[in-house]
């Protein structure tokens, strides 16, 4: 019908002009983006730390030491030098005057008791100070192997690191995706789908109150029953929505693309940075799943947010009485990590069938686990059913509730709305 | 006057809220081509039957014809212009992209709705802010913007619910050349409102309710003359004489209100004028003014409503 047509266009054309909307598309990456650089560029904020050695060996194991230092990752040692009282206090000016982050006390006694200090001006960088620990244990068991007569090449040799390669297997086949892979691709869509429910669900609420303080919706539903004009205007928010997903989709790609090179840029390192940065494999049914979950939740929760605000005569009355919706698609998401540590929990299972929880459960329970189609469509028509029965009483809420004013309606007031014919 | 097939009619149509009712078995019949009046105190149901006409709300009894064809407007709305009482536009949007819009949902094309929206506020000296945001404009200028919206799909009946309240002289005005225009082009306007010298002014025919009760309707002449009675207006010049005894005596005078230099009189049924002209000319009154008149419309309806009903009312829904 035209007029239903109509209510779309208006909605999606008076939302995609204004600069909120852009502002969304361009934030969305920006934000993805930074959910996952943020751990890698966190570690390296540091930069490189230069330190002094400064060596009270009575052997070659200092020298040993500042040469393994220098070459590890992360630390380039300055100088090396001898232990001299009082040299403590002036390499801590230096620290003090930021020409070196830092100094190594080495002695004898880290072969003998396994001591040794590090003094500098950031000591709270686990990682750092973790690879600094690692490299000296490494360095001192094997000369402390040596020592006891054990051939060099036999220790290099039992030192073999260790790398296990996780690889899932998504309905019977292996896909060559990680475990990082997959817990980073479930995290990334229940993030989206929470953000993406809240936003447009509020921006449905947003309209309904818009349309009732103005009292437009008289003029409104002397043309179009009230339901389509929910119809109407929960479709084309829907509209908006699936294009901000589009954009960020190829806003996401195109920086996945470049991914090397904008780390390159951003750390000043090589490509080996990217390999830290796992690139989830997103597949068609994957971003169906998604897509149709999102929409399914979408409709459940904007028909009650259009109820919160077919209930309410102003916008702040809309966002105070908001809050039981809210915190509903609050809980389905923080319960959905449940379902990332063990999708195949009774927990987890119920989630996915509950419909409330089901547009975040579902397609997380997918993307970490190993779910079958009939699961997934079996979650579907639960939810379907549980929107059409949501919906249906929301509309009755809304027809009524739109062309009221004043007070707020009480429980048995709700009631009646829904019954009257 | 011949009257052509009704536009509107309602026939015994209820409609209660918890607690009342709104609406209490209302007929009513309106004429294609009138300027029809639905009047009555705040709170009579005027705004609920109009609302029942538009399909807003539906009644709990009775049945309504629009066009001839049974249900409410909704149906028909590409016919039907509404204004409803409690006023509103789209503030974030272009004013002329509201036009548009609310034109499409009456039934209109893209196109055409543009065209008729820019043709309007050029006639209401609109034009150079056809693009413009609605929350930019001034209060009067939106309530033009409103009025066009109203009329923008040339419909054949108009539903005004009090189109005069909230506006300033200059947009009464526009709002009655609309009226006026809309009229001569052989629409039907039918217009809710509790101030009755517009009413008077504008009215062919009209529909008297308080209550949600019909207290009286047909054409305002037919009114006035069975409900008026007959109405003396005296205008004293200076010496009031015993006028209050000639007023005293009720086989002439059945009600009066006395302003000393200036008194109405409802005449007693079958009593003369010309003894009360006498009486008064013989007890030393000297006047300046002397003159049988028709009631206003005002006064059929307090006397119709009674006082009691047209100061309160709260009971809008």
């Amino acid at each position: 019908m035209s007029r239903i047509g109509a209510v779309i266009r208006r909605e999606f054309v008076e939302r995609v002009r204004r600069k909120s909307f852009w502002v969304m598309a361009m934030l969305g990456p920006v934000f993805f983006a930074a959910v996952f650089l943020a751990p890698i560029l966190l570690s390296q904020a540091g930069g490189v730390k230069r330190l002094v050695v400064v060596d009270r060996t009575t052997t070659a194991f200092g020298a040993a030491v500042a040469a393994r230092l220098d070459s590890t990752r992360g630390f380039i040692v300055v100088r090396r030098i001898a232990g001299a009282p009082g040299v403590e206090d002036s390499l801590t000016g230096e620290v003090g005057a930021r020409r070196i982050e830092g100094f190594l006390l080495v002695s004898d006694s880290l072969l003998e008791a396994g001591t040794a200090e590090y003094r500098a001006s950031n000591v709270s960088s686990l990682e750092d100070i973790e690879l600094l620990r690692e490299t000296l244990r490494r360095l001192t068991e094997n000369a402390r192997l040596e020592r006891a007569g054990v051939d060099p090449g036999v220790v290099a040799r039992a030192q073999l690191r260790v790398s296990l390669r996780t690889n899932k297997i998504t309905r019977g086949r292996t896909t060559g995706e990680s475990a990082g892979q997959s817990f980073a691709l479930a995290y990334f869509m229940m993030v989206t789908l929470y953000i993406a429910l809240l936003l447009y669900g509020v921006q449905v609420m947003g309209s309904v109150i818009d349309e009732k303080a103005s009292r437009i919706v008289e003029v409104l539903v002397s043309s179009v029953r009230p339901f389509q004009l929910l119809f109407g205007k929960v479709l084309g928010v829907g509209a908006v929505s699936l294009l901000q997903f589009l954009i960020w989709g190829v806003a996401g790609r195109v920086l996945l693309g470049r991914r090397a090179a904008l780390m390159s840029h951003m750390t000043g390192r090589g490509q080996d940075i990217g390999q830290v940065f796992q690139v989830p494999h997103l597949s068609i049914a994957t971003a169906c799943v998604f897509v149709t979950f999102f929409l399914g939740g979408f409709f459940l929760y904007s028909a009650m947010f259009a109820a919160v605000a077919a209930m309410s005569s102003t916008e702040q009355e809309a966002r105070q009485s908001q809050a039981p919706v809210t915190v509903l698609i609050m809980i389905a998401f923080f319960s959905s990590f449940a379902t990332l540590a063990n999708p195949e929990s009774a927990l987890s299972v119920t989630l996915s069938l509950v419909p409330f929880t089901a547009p975040i459960a579902t397609p997380a329970r997918w993307a970490a686990g190993n779910l079958t189609w009939i699961e997934v469509v079996s979650s579907f028509v639960l939810l379907v059913v549980g929107t059409v029965a949501v919906t249906w009483i929301a509309a009755r809420i809304y027809r009524v509730g739109i062309l009221m004013t004043g007070k707020r309606p009480n429980i048995r007031e709700l009631v009646r709305w829904v019954r009257a014919a | 006057m011949p009257s052509p097939a009704p536009v509107l009619v309602l026939d015994r149509v209820t409609k209660r809220f918890a607690g009342h009712t709104a609406v209490d078995d209302l007929s009513l019949s309106v004429p294609a081509g009138v300027i029809y009046g639905l009047l009555g105190p705040n709170g009579a149901g005027k705004t609920t039957t109009i609302r029942m006409i538009m399909d807003i709300l539906g009644p709990d009894a009775g049945v309504l014809r629009l066009f001839g064809e049974p249900g409410g407007g909704r149906r028909h709305s590409e016919r039907i212009g509404y204004l409803p009482e409690e006023r509103g536009l789209y503030r974030k949007m272009r004013v002329l992209d509201v036009l548009v819009f609310l034109g499409e949902m009456k039934g209109m094309d893209r196109r055409r709705a543009r065209q008729r929206a820019g043709d309007w506020l050029a006639r209401l000296g609109l034009a150079e802010w056809r693009l413009r945001r609605v929350d930019e404009l001034s209060k009067g200028m939106q309530q033009k913007v409103q009025f066009i919206s109203t009329v923008l799909h040339d419909p054949d009946l108009v539903i005004l619910d009090e189109p005069f309240s909230g506006l300033d002289p200059v947009n009464t005005q526009v709002m009655k050349d609309v009226v006026l225009d809309l009229h001569g082009r052989g629409k039907t306007i039918l217009f809710s409102t509790h101030i009755m010298e517009q009413a008077e002014k504008l009215c062919e025919q009209l529909c008297i309710i308080a209550r949600g009760r019909k207290l009286v309707d047909g054409a305002l002449s037919d009114i006035k003359r069975t409900h008026g009675g007959h109405h003396l207006v005296i205008g004293f010049d200076g010496s009031t004489g015993s006028a209050a005894q000639v007023f005293a005596d009720k086989s002439l005078v059945s009600r009066v209100d006395n302003y000393r230099q200036y008194a109405e009189l409802e005449l007693a049924t079958g009593a003369d004028p010309q003894r009360i002209l006498a009486g008064l000319v013989s007890s030393g009154a000297r006047l300046s003014r002397f003159e049988l008149q028709e009631p206003s419309l005002h006064k059929i309806f307090i006397d119709l409503v009674g006082p009691e009903t047209t100061g309160g009312g709260a009971l809008r829904e």
